[in-house]
């Protein structure tokens, strides 16, 4: 049986194979998005993925893997944002768990949530390591703006990382749900948590 | 005492609305080579993994009846004890690579490593498998670096290592080229010379008439036959059943030339050319 | 097969130092700055961190990345310089302009904090083969599986990019036009990623059952196939950089 909780942590092997496989789609969905010049990123798909085929914790693990990966391999700052990537993978999972991924319309209701959860866990983040600035051209404009009208780097970083961040994880939300809902149940029933032997005779 | 006792199997997958296996029953003795025939969904990788546990404790699902190996029944056991004692190797060449290891021969280690084998019995084992699996020399490669053919004999070799008393292939050969298989089939064969219980699903007929003591025909998860191959490829009905004679079984037949002192046709190169030449 | 890690193959002292120690070093990074924000300390971390990586022969592929990092903070020190809520000492005007002292020093402050941090982790990171980080990991108690799912991201993204050239090329020969307006691309991204998700999700069946039936969920201490590497003075280094910390906890408290 699958014990769960990350005490005595016995994950079963399906869902722990998942993990580097969401990692690498996070990596794809990053590079289709450059392929076809989107202005977005769309990086967190497979942490998405996981969190509603696998649950939250299994989606928050992947997101944290995901950004040791993406340190080790591509830009170091990302281990910081790891952060970030658990809370993803953890609210998506959560609101998941609870029947929110039937429908489109719920389906936009968990990405704006999962998209202010990612932007309140990073500002922070950006105050502390970059004085409040994200690193994106339109978003740091904005906070040069604020800054000069309102003197608040807490606004000005919040509102900073709301312009990038929501509009990208409303998308990455609602592409996963799209594929979530493409996947035939042979594969949907693998992560399922609620199957019980029975018996035949 | 049989090795493996397969009674009344009964399996479905959750989600699904048919049996993938329907009472099926048989019996295997030690050092047995075992090939099991069918068209596709005809339950074979599914009888497969009912040896191993994998039907039902990586599915669950609904299961019946009972499968006895070395006399531990599955159901009641694990998958990881029953990997001790069965051994599998799976179609995908590529999936059955742990993806962890950056070398052939810390591929073949992986699972001793898990059980917890001793580093000097590990190395002698390692070797040991290497060698039997004519892999050696690759043994420093990358395990993706590696042609189909070499990957599963890899895999066979990565199995043996952890020296289980059966072992079962699902369909090793259906993606490699035709050397590839040839490669594979050679090393079954050397396993089954060693003693070991091997049980083979395989769509190339001409291998399983050579090598296989007996043949497991399938078909809609019913048990159709379990006999010596030549018994089983002469059946009239085979076409229906989805499966193909070999080609010599097929000329025989249809030159109306059956072996000596029986009613089966040949089903091997030597036994056709053997009965051909006094056949009138 | 690595070719996606950033680690690079050189013979030095550096890559001689175990990689928990280059780990411990990281949180020294982040931790002693906080504690002591003076600009000494700021600076003598960042170029610490530039010594070692001069050291360790990596530099020069260190060189593109700090750049690129130094690229934001330039904005950092201007946005912050301009307009930092305590600005009141004006320094200098370029046109309408206003540069403040308060801003500029904190600017700089925030730079040279993050330069600490970003060479400490590209230490780790150039210098270390991350296959070996997981071992030593593993060694010291991360569980054996978590140590497969890091391990097989390495061998797994390789693989899945060749799917993603596959499907590409697979969908473009169909008609997907990939190229256009914004519209068109957009509608092009789930043709392309579907696939690919899909094929990784089968094989991530496959794959977790040939990992259970190779004692993946073995109960009991697993071994190893190899010895650990031996690194250059472990415990020194190590009791070394906790005494770091340790004086930069007592400095903050005295002072």
């Amino acid at each position: 049986m699958v014990k769960k909780g990350l005490g005595s942590v016995h994950f079963s092997t399906v869902a722990l194979a998942l993990i580097p496989v969401a990692v690498g789609i996070n990596y794809i969905g990053k590079l289709f998005a450059g392929v076809l010049k989107l202005p977005l990123w769309l990086d967190a798909i497979g942490t998405v993925l996981a969190s509603m085929l696998a649950g939250p914790v299994i989606g928050a693990i992947s997101g944290v893997v995901n950004n040791i990966i993406y340190g080790l391999t591509v830009d170091p700052i990302s281990f910081v944002y790891g952060i970030t990537s658990l809370f993803i993978g953890l609210v998506t999972g959560v609101m998941a768990n609870r029947g929110w991924i039937q429908s489109w319309g719920k389906a936009i209701v968990v990405g704006l949530v999962v998209g202010l959860t990612a932007v309140l866990v990073s500002t922070p983040l950006n105050i502390v390591f970059w004085g409040g600035q994200t690193g994106n051209l339109w978003g740091d404009a904005l906070f040069a703006v604020v800054m000069s009208q309102t003197s608040s780097v807490w606004l000005a970083s919040f509102l900073d990382e709301l312009v990038v961040d929501l509009p990208d994880k409303v998308l990455v939300v609602l592409c996963s749900y799209a594929i979530y809902r493409g996947l035939p149940q042979r594969v949907t029933q693998l992560f399922s948590r609620s199957n019980q032997m029975e018996e035949l005779d | 005492m049989k090795q493996i006792i397969v009674d009344g199997l009964k399996y479905r997958y959750p989600g699904a609305e048919t049996l993938a296996l329907h009472d099926v029953s048989f019996e295997i003795s030690k050092g047995e080579l075992i090939g099991v025939i069918g068209r596709n969904l005809s339950g074979k990788s599914t009888l497969c993994q009912s040896f191993v546990g994998l039907v039902p404790h990586f599915y669950r699902g609904a299961y019946g009846g009972k499968v006895i190996i070395d006399g531990i029944e599955v159901k009641k056991s694990t998958i990881r004890e029953m990997s001790r004692i069965v051994g599998m190797v799976f179609q995908n060449p590529f999936t059955q690579i742990s993806g962890s290891k950056e070398t052939v021969y810390e591929e073949v280690a992986f699972g001793l490593e898990n059980i917890g084998v001793r580093r000097s019995e590990m190395i002698e084992r390692v070797e040991q498998a290497l060698e039997m699996m004519d892999m050696e020399r690759y043994k420093d490669r990358s395990p993706f670096d590696l042609s189909g053919g070499q990957m599963q004999r890899l895999a066979i070799a990565s199995m043996i290592a952890m020296k289980p008393q059966v072992i079962v292939l699902d369909e090793p050969t259906s993606q490699l080229d035709p050397q590839g298989a040839e490669d594979v089939f050679q090393a079954v064969e050397r396993l089954s010379h060693e003693g070991w219980t091997v049980i083979v699903v395989e769509h190339k007929l001409e291998k399983i008439a050579q090598y296989a003591d007996k043949v497991l025909l399938l078909d809609g998860g019913r048990r159709v036959d379990f006999e010596i191959p030549s018994k089983v490829f002469s059946r009239g009905d085979l076409e229906k059943h989805g499966v193909t004679a070999p080609v010599y079984t097929r000329v025989c037949r249809a030159l109306d030339c059956r072996m000596k002192d029986s009613d089966v046709y040949p089903v091997t190169l030597d036994a056709a050319c053997e009965v051909l030449k006094k056949c009138p | 097969m690595n070719s996606i890690s950033l680690y690079t193959e050189r013979d030095s002292i550096i890559h001689h130092i175990h990689p928990t120690n280059k780990v411990i070093y990281i949180f020294a990074s982040i931790l002693v700055p906080i504690l002591l924000p003076s600009f000494a300390v700021l600076l003598g971390g960042a170029l610490f961190g530039l010594i070692l990586l001069l050291i360790g022969k990596v530099f020069k592929r260190a060189l593109p990345m700090i750049g690129f990092v130094f690229l934001i903070l330039l904005t950092v020190i201007i946005i912050q310089g301009l307009f930092h809520p305590t600005n009141s000492v004006l320094v200098f005007t370029i046109g309408p302009a206003a540069f403040y002292q308060e801003g500029l020093l904190y600017g700089l402050t925030i730079t040279l904090r993050v330069m600490n941090i970003v060479g400490a982790f590209l230490i780790l990171v150039l210098t270390t083969k991350p296959s070996d980080l997981v071992d030593s990991l593993v060694r010291r108690g991360l569980s054996p599986r978590f140590g497969y799912v890091l391990n097989s991201v390495f061998q797994i993204l390789p693989q899945m990019m060749v799917s993603m050239k596959t499907i590409m090329d697979a969908q473009r020969s169909r008609g997907l036009e990939t190229e256009g307006g914004l519209r068109v691309r957009i509608k092009a991204f789930l043709p392309l990623i579907g696939p690919v998700v899909l094929n990784a999700l089968t094989h991530v069946k496959e794959r977790a059952m040939a990992l259970e039936v190779r004692g993946f969920h073995a109960e009991g201490k697993k071994t190893f196939l190899y010895e650990e590497k031996s690194y250059i003075a472990t415990k020194p280094i190590q009791w070394g950089i906790w005494a770091v910390i340790g004086l930069a906890v007592i400095g903050r408290l005295m002072g």
